[in-house]
């Protein structure tokens, strides 16, 4: 293949579907989640993916396997009998050098378990979609963060996203992050499944000359150690004693790092295509707020209505989307929440052991700095129960009862209580 | 004071040619090999068997770095000539 078509992104099998991409031009389509996630990945050129379809995510497998036939992915993408190997594949090709992609959801997830350990012990800077769902134990073909939850300890880092477009351009992100060589770990960009994967909108497709620009400030970082034929090297090797906590220490730390570098790149995003989602939170109108609504995903938009609705009436409420889930966001949701009078957290999974929602409990953990005050755990949205207004207007009802003094019951399962 | 890194990298990558990560893997024996070196006739099927290739040639006979030797007793069995006796550790 010639400089030229390279540059083009023409692969083996033929010329550039013009349609899809053109080098310079960005273009507006109307697409389902996974088919924005299949853009993203495709733009950002990945050389190595492998991939095992999964019910909310098949489309994406689709839409890439789409993008390699016609020629706009020029890369080896490797049918796998099972997420297990599609993690091992790629974190195999990602310690060889490459830029490597994968998605999945739910059993999937679960199943290449051992591998996503591996993967961020190893440091490969793998970037994978994990489309929300329930997870097994109640078979559910349906929406939850059960899944991302159930890998928070994993060393990933885990971002949540709310619309088709923040899909695309997360996984942009996504790369710039995982890449840098201050952070090397993989990230994993999550979105709810049946509402996100399936739902259709707008979306503004980037051209690639501005991924390629996007991305280029990868090029000028020191080269991150590769495996390369004649040169012997030791990878993914055990250690015990001291060398294992040295290594601990360091994905540790890098994470903590990853926090300010993810605000960075989303301005440097906003720099390059005009377009921001506030880093590792996204406020909305919490500047005047005495009550805060914390949540995440796909809900978000619904809860943003409810917040106009309520401000309206004359109620100072806020909401904070949280778009970085490991590492979780701890200063900036400290100085978002300190002098609030009460917050509640919408949660779309369960902490077993709690009684409560995962992210509900890890924002508890911050009330030395933010202040003893009301804060209400609400588990909604399990197994593709819509979180409608009129959910969202309730929480807000028990929420300005507690902030009013009036005593208040810590968790609330909405849909499991009579109203 | 965080101390000094030992690892170059971010991650667990170890230079082959300068510093293979190594367990010293002779602490965890219950039992050593010990050679006659009598009805030892240099065969090497001790050396081609030993799982954490431990053994040394030691020009007319093989005789295992005990800082890495595990004890697990495969040289004793696979030899022909039965040369190696395994002997408890701490035992004379």
């Amino acid at each position: 293949m010639n400089a030229h078509a390279r540059l083009l992104g023409c692969g083996k099998k033929g010329m550039l579907n013009m349609e899809g991409t053109e080098f310079n031009k960005t273009k507006i389509k109307v697409i389902t989640g996974n088919s924005a996630a299949a853009h993203g990945a495709m733009l950002c050129r990945p050389e190595v993916l492998a991939l095992y379809p999964i019910t909310p995510q098949t489309e994406v497998v689709e839409e890439i396997s789409g993008f390699y036939a016609s020629g706009e992915l020029d890369a080896e993408v490797v049918e796998v009998e099972g997420e297990n190997s599609a993690m091992n594949i790629i974190t195999a090709a990602s310690a060889a050098g490459a830029r490597a992609f994968t998605a999945t959801s739910s059993y999937g997830l679960v199943y290449m378990y051992d591998a996503l350990l591996q993967a961020a012990g190893y440091r490969v800077p793998i970037v994978m979609v994990n489309v929300n769902r329930e997870t097994p134990g109640i078979t559910a073909v349906s929406s939850g963060q059960q899944d991302m939850i159930s890998t928070r300890d994993s060393g990933w880092i885990q971002i949540i996203t709310s619309s088709c477009q923040e899909i695309l351009d997360s996984i942009i992100m996504a790369y710039r992050l995982a890449e840098d060589f201050d952070i090397q770990v993989p990230v994993m960009v999550n979105y709810d499944g049946f509402y996100l994967s399936y739902l259709a909108e707008k979306v503004e497709v980037p051209c690639r000359a501005d991924v390629d620009g996007f991305l280029a400030p990868l090029k000028d970082q020191p080269q991150r150690p590769i495996l390369k034929p004649g040169e012997p090297m030791g990878f993914g090797t055990h250690g015990i004693l001291e060398g294992y906590l040295e290594l601990r220490y360091k994905h540790s730390t890098a994470l903590e790092r990853a926090k300010v570098k993810f605000d960075e790149i989303d301005k440097a995003f906003e720099r390059h295509f005009g377009r921001s989602y506030g880093g590792q939170i996204d406020t909305y109108r919490t500047a005047d707020a005495d009550m805060v609504l914390v949540a995440s995903g796909s809900l978000s938009g619904t809860a943003q209505k409810v917040i106009d609705l309520k401000r309206d009436q004359g109620l100072k409420i806020g909401l904070i989307r949280l778009r970085m889930f490991r590492p979780f966001p701890r200063e900036r949701l400290i100085e978002t929440l300190r002098g609030k009078k009460a917050i509640g957290v919408i949660d779309r999974s369960i902490c077993f052991g709690w009684n409560s929602g995962p992210i509900y409990v890890e924002l508890r953990a911050l009330s030395p700095e933010i202040g003893y005050i009301p804060m209400m755990s609400f588990i909604d949205g399990i197994a593709n129960m819509d979180v409608s207004v009129a959910n969202i207007e309730r929480m807000v009802r028990i929420l300005q009862s507690a902030s009013e003094g009036d005593s208040y019951q810590k968790v609330t399962w909405i849909g499991m209580e009579e109203e | 004071m965080i101390k000094k890194f030992q690892f170059r990298e971010e991650a667990g990558w170890s230079h082959a040619d300068e510093i293979l990560l190594c367990l010293d893997t002779g602490s965890w024996r219950v039992e050593r090999p010990v050679l006659n070196k009598e009805k030892c006739n240099y065969c090497g099927l001790c050396a081609l068997f030993c799982p954490t290739q431990c053994m040394v040639d030691r020009d007319d006979h093989f005789e295992p770095n005990l800082a890495f030797c595990k004890g697990c007793g495969i040289c004793a069995n696979e030899c022909p000539r039965k040369a190696f006796r395994m002997r408890k550790e701490g035992d004379a």
